[in-house]
């Protein structure tokens, strides 16, 4: 329900409401009105009656029975609703009715009941409220009408605003310019707006300079330990004592770890803050190539039967270094999770990029595999975040990414849609494995 | 051989001299932008590591001078930056190579070995060691004038020790080499020792015995006796 239909909705009850108590209010009033009329009437027909009887001027009773209702017997006095039968029209009418009594000279005390027809009076009355009402009406009707004509006028600017938010992209870090309009609370909201954008972006600006910062700063002190221990190993001194260069080693390598730490922490966070923002077409299919040559060693290390399916030159719109990343650590994640002499298949079509693997069983929701720090084993030096990667890459570009997993626990797929309602990839897709020596 | 460094950080600049000094070339270095540019425009060096980030200057404005003057003189850019647009930038201006920190000064040896063998034009193409020939235009390795067959990765493998001769290699700096960065620590190094056997066994049978060492839970190194 939009704001207009909402206030039109409210418009209405009140209406509605009015137009009730207006009616009823009318109905009464008017009626009211010509029945005080009424009587007042017949109150100055008595007057006049009582009149002429002190003054000796009536006619005798007999004279004065065919003009008036008399009655030599008393009757209820005042006045009183009565219906009679209206001879002419035969229907039966309201009419209003005043009994008096009336002492004619020489005949001693009758009673007079003078009446009137409220036939006219509800003729009157019926107009009159018709009338009001259907003034009442059209106007509602003109102020609904005049009501959205207006909104949907007035609201243009709110409207102007609401695109333009929505079309906002902090990427590329220009703050929101929206103009002015002529409505004093819509001029206030797009000016604080265009303040909100303005914190936004030196927000943003000062994020990614942190980030920026941060990372080169952590990097050159890692550079320069990596550096100093590596020149620490050709030390002649250290081949004396055989237990201390491997003392050396081990800190060596634990500072490599945590420099691709470093690496892996601060990709994240720079896909999380939208820092790949120039996208250009990537041959997947060839840079996948590469990577299944430039991995080929590990495969043999552990001997694994793996094989390449991707025929068709595939164009994926991303940026390079994270179509790389993300292709590394596909390939990665389905070594380091392999058995001695396992599978490795690798499908790549326009539609999707599949990676299967075998490895033994794991335990654990799948849903949790892509978790940052999320180990398999938790003795394995590697931290953790090469899924967790995959998945902010693939969240960044719109892929879809699932696993599944089939035979028993052993055979493990992770799936990339590239390209969402693509043709599908037939299930049985065989690929035919290249055995290692 | 003479090498200029342009580094602004004191402790790498010293670590980075030391190793280079260590491989035989004559290394100067220069701590900042104005100190390298004096370098450049006085003296003639066959290669130079650039920082691109530097103090007082952008290492890209180097390069830009540098190759402005028409100088034959390799550059190879090493940066913390992982920028793609920097090294697309550096490689765009006539950098021969780049190098991410931090890097393995073992890998640093190779590059600039192989920067400065594409860049030697008259004769010099062999590298020659101790009882060891190796052509690399033609990719070939003769051991006292006997050819042997080596598979790709033995190759590359003996090409990386070679520009490091006496050097201690760690695993991690050899796994790196063969299959490209990030490979992760924890997988295994099985596989660099395989291919250290089997080359191992192609020089023995040559008759070039022992030239691989192994140091114990630290890596290898190509032995001078």
């Amino acid at each position: 329900m939009n704001l207009l239909n909402a206030t039109t909705r409210y418009y209405l009850l009140l209406a509605l409401l009015v137009f009730v108590g207006g009616s009823l209010g009318l109905y009464y009033g008017i009626n009211w009105a010509l029945r005080t009329e009424v009587g007042e009437q017949l109150a100055d027909r008595r007057q006049e009656l009582l009149a002429k009887a002190r003054a000796n001027e009536l006619p005798p009773v007999d004279q004065l029975a065919v003009l008036l209702d008399i009655s030599r017997t008393p009757r209820p006095l005042g006045f009183r609703d009565t219906i009679l039968l209206d001879r002419t029209e035969n229907e039966l009418v309201p009419h209003r009715q005043l009994t008096f009594p009336l002492t004619v000279r020489g005949e001693g005390p009758v009673w007079v009941s003078l009446r009137k027809s409220l036939v006219e009076a509800e003729d009157l009355l019926g107009v009159v409220s018709a009338l009001m009402l259907s003034v009442l009406a059209l106007l509602l009707g003109g102020m609904v009408v005049l009501n959205r004509w207006l909104s949907a006028r007035l609201w243009a600017p709110f409207r102007h605003t609401l695109a333009a938010l929505r079309q906002y992209d902090l990427q590329q870090h220009r703050p929101l310019a929206l103009p002015a309009p002529p409505v004093a609370e819509f001029a206030e909201l797009n000016q604080a707006l265009n303040g909100f954008s303005q914190r936004l972006v030196a927000d943003y600006e000062s994020l990614r300079e942190f980030t920026a910062n941060a990372a080169h700063e952590t990097q050159t002190p890692l550079a320069i330990m990596q550096a100093q221990l590596e020149q620490l190993l050709q030390v002649p001194a250290l081949a004396e004592d055989p237990a201390v260069a491997p003392l050396v080693a081990d800190l060596y390598g634990a500072t490599l770890r945590l420099s691709r730490l470093h690496q892996a922490l601060s990709l994240l966070s720079k896909i999380e803050n939208r820092q790949f923002a120039q996208a250009q077409p990537v041959r997947l299919d060839q840079l996948l190539a590469e990577k299944m040559a430039q991995l080929e060693p590990l495969f043999e290390a552990r001997e694994l039967r793996y094989g390449l399916d991707s025929s068709l030159p595939v164009v994926v719109q991303m940026h390079p270094g994270l179509a790389d990343s993300l292709l590394q650590n596909l390939l990665q994640n389905a070594v380091k999770h392999n058995v001695r002499g396992g599978q490795l298949a690798v499908y790549l079509s326009n539609a999707e990029l599949k990676v299967t693997n075998s490895g033994p069983a794991v335990e654990g929701d799948p849903a949790r595999f892509f978790e940052r720090f999320r180990k398999h084993n938790a003795a394995s030096e590697s931290p953790g975040l090469g899924l967790s990667i995959v998945q902010q890459i693939c969240g960044y570009y719109g892929f879809g990414v699932a696993y599944s997993v089939a035979e028993e626990g052993t055979c493990h797929t992770l799936r990339v849609v590239l390209k969402p309602g693509a043709e599908a990839l037939p299930q049985n897709a065989e690929i035919s494995l290249v055995a290692t020596e | 051989m003479k090498i200029l460094l342009v580094e602004d950080e004191a402790a790498l600049r010293t670590a980075l001299l030391a190793s280079l000094k260590q491989a035989g070339y004559l290394a100067e270095a220069a701590a900042d932008y104005a100190q390298a540019h004096e370098k450049i425009m006085l003296y003639q060096y066959d290669c130079i590591l650039l920082d691109l980030t530097l103090p007082d200057g952008s290492g890209l404005d180097l390069l830009r001078a540098l190759k402005a003057g028409g100088s034959p003189t390799g550059v190879l850019i090493i940066t913390a930056r992982d920028a793609l647009d920097d090294k697309i930038a550096g490689l765009d201006l006539g950098a021969d190579d780049y190098l991410i920190k931090p890097f393995h000064l073992s890998e640093l040896n190779a590059r600039v070995r192989a920067i400065i063998r594409r860049r030697q034009f008259n004769g010099q193409q062999q590298i020659v060691f101790r009882d060891l020939l190796v052509l690399p235009e033609l990719a070939e390795v003769h051991v006292r004038g006997e050819l042997i067959t080596l598979t790709r990765k033995e190759y590359d493998l003996l090409l990386y020790l070679l520009a490091n001769p006496g050097r201690v290699l760690t695993k991690e700096a050899i796994a790196e080499h063969l299959c490209g960065d990030a490979v992760d620590a924890a997988d295994s190094f099985d596989f660099i020792y395989t291919h250290l056997k089997n080359l191992r066994k192609k020089l023995q049978e040559k008759g070039a015995d022992n030239y691989i060492r192994t140091m114990y839970g630290v890596g290898y190194k190509l032995s001078h006796e």
